[in-house]
């Protein structure tokens, strides 16, 4: 959204400036024009190293309890036909990618 | 000569790279066509095709940080042309995606009786999307938060930090990758099967190679970053890489709260 609103302010900006011979100038307006925010920047990369730490921290903790927990594989659904289509060969042979290679052939 | 120079745009010279790009591309179509259809060299012409197309990548984005970074051609003025060319481009690629969750909301929202009416359809085995979806989500914006990290630390002038916060959005990044590789290889469906499974793998495989396009991006940025090419005043390319990377994070909550856990329960 910020995105937009900045891009929609720079182009207004460009709208806004004078059309004759001001092309050559550098443009005074250009400095962040498309920033999102216009904090203080030391504050910032102290508050956004925080938030990161914390979300690393977050993922470790989903990542140990997923990996610990073990899941279940559901039951072989009967062939429906609308189940492993196969019209024609794959480039590279019979089977699937990311496929349980488990069929005669 | 540069004292003639009375205008702050920037007249690229003549280069090769459009017609090489355009012949890597048109062997790749065709090569491609002719690998998936039973043609005689299809592999090999798309091999060749993928080579020289990314040959040409290479080559052209190098003479492009050469013109930026050593020739500083790239003001002021420059820079507007890839910021508002990266906005478009990234416009372009909501789209894309939109038409996938279009696709897969069509599908699901009145389930045809050829599936068995109902979604997911009867006898298709779903991932539990509160196991590796659910732990796949927050990586993404932990990762989006590190870049926002990364891009403060360029515009406070903290070089050091900034590469430290782009190891941590490309390792966030990385980690992401390795999980939904295996969640893929885990999954009990697959492409084909029904309209589940065409859906599912679109949309989160699409999803999913965006993230590695978005990574690699941040590669590059966290090297110009080691190699000191981005300043506090000029870095585009960062720029564009972060809004590519938030485009990337906040699209991941679209597939998981509506094909993971609404779709897949």
């Amino acid at each position: 959204m910020s995105t937009m609103r900045s891009g929609l302010r720079s182009a207004c900006a460009l709208l806004r400036r004078p059309v004759d011979g001001t092309a050559g100038k550098p443009l005074a307006l250009n400095k962040r024009r498309f920033a999102s925010s216009a904090h203080d920047d030391e504050y910032e990369t102290a508050k956004w190293e925080k938030i990161t730490y914390l979300g690393i921290a977050t993922c470790t903790i989903l990542s140990i309890y997923h990996l610990s927990s073990g899941h279940e594989h559901p039951p072989e659904p009967p062939a429906y036909p609308y189940l492993h289509i196969r019209n024609k060969e794959f480039p590279w042979g019979p089977d699937g990618l990311f496929e349980v290679k488990k069929h005669d052939h | 000569m540069m004292e003639s120079i009375r205008h702050s745009y920037h007249l690229v010279d003549p280069s090769p790279w459009p017609i090489s790009g355009s012949l890597g591309a048109l062997a790749t179509t065709v090569g491609g066509v002719m690998y998936m259809h039973p043609f005689q060299g299809g592999a090999t012409l798309l091999s060749l095709g993928l080579i020289f197309l990314l040959y040409t990548m290479f080559v052209w984005w190098r003479d492009v940080l050469r013109e930026s970074t050593l020739e500083g051609h790239h003001t002021k003025a420059v820079q507007l042309g890839p910021r508002y060319g990266s906005i478009l481009f990234i416009v372009s690629e909501v789209m894309f995606l939109f038409a996938f969750f279009w696709a897969s909301s069509h599908s699901s929202l009145a389930p045809t009786v050829d599936i068995g009416g109902i979604w997911p359809p009867k006898g298709i085995g779903v991932l539990d999307p509160r196991e590796i979806p659910f732990l796949n989500t927050p990586i993404l914006p932990s990762s989006g938060a590190a870049v926002t990290w990364a891009h403060h630390a360029i515009l406070a002038g903290k070089e050091k930090r900034a590469v430290y916060a782009l190891v941590a959005t490309v390792s966030l990044a990385l980690v992401f990758t390795g999980f939904q590789g295996m969640e893929y290889y885990q999954a009990p469906s697959t492409i084909s099967d029904s309209i589940y499974g065409s859906t599912f793998f679109l949309a989160t495989g699409f999803h999913g190679f965006h993230v590695i396009i978005g990574t690699l991006f941040l590669i590059i940025c966290c090297i110009r970053q080691y190699l000191g090419h981005l300043t506090k005043e000029h870095h585009v390319g960062f720029e564009a890489a972060a809004w590519y990377w938030h485009f990337v994070d906040v699209v991941r909550l679209f597939p998981f709260v509506s094909i993971y856990w609404w779709g897949g329960l």
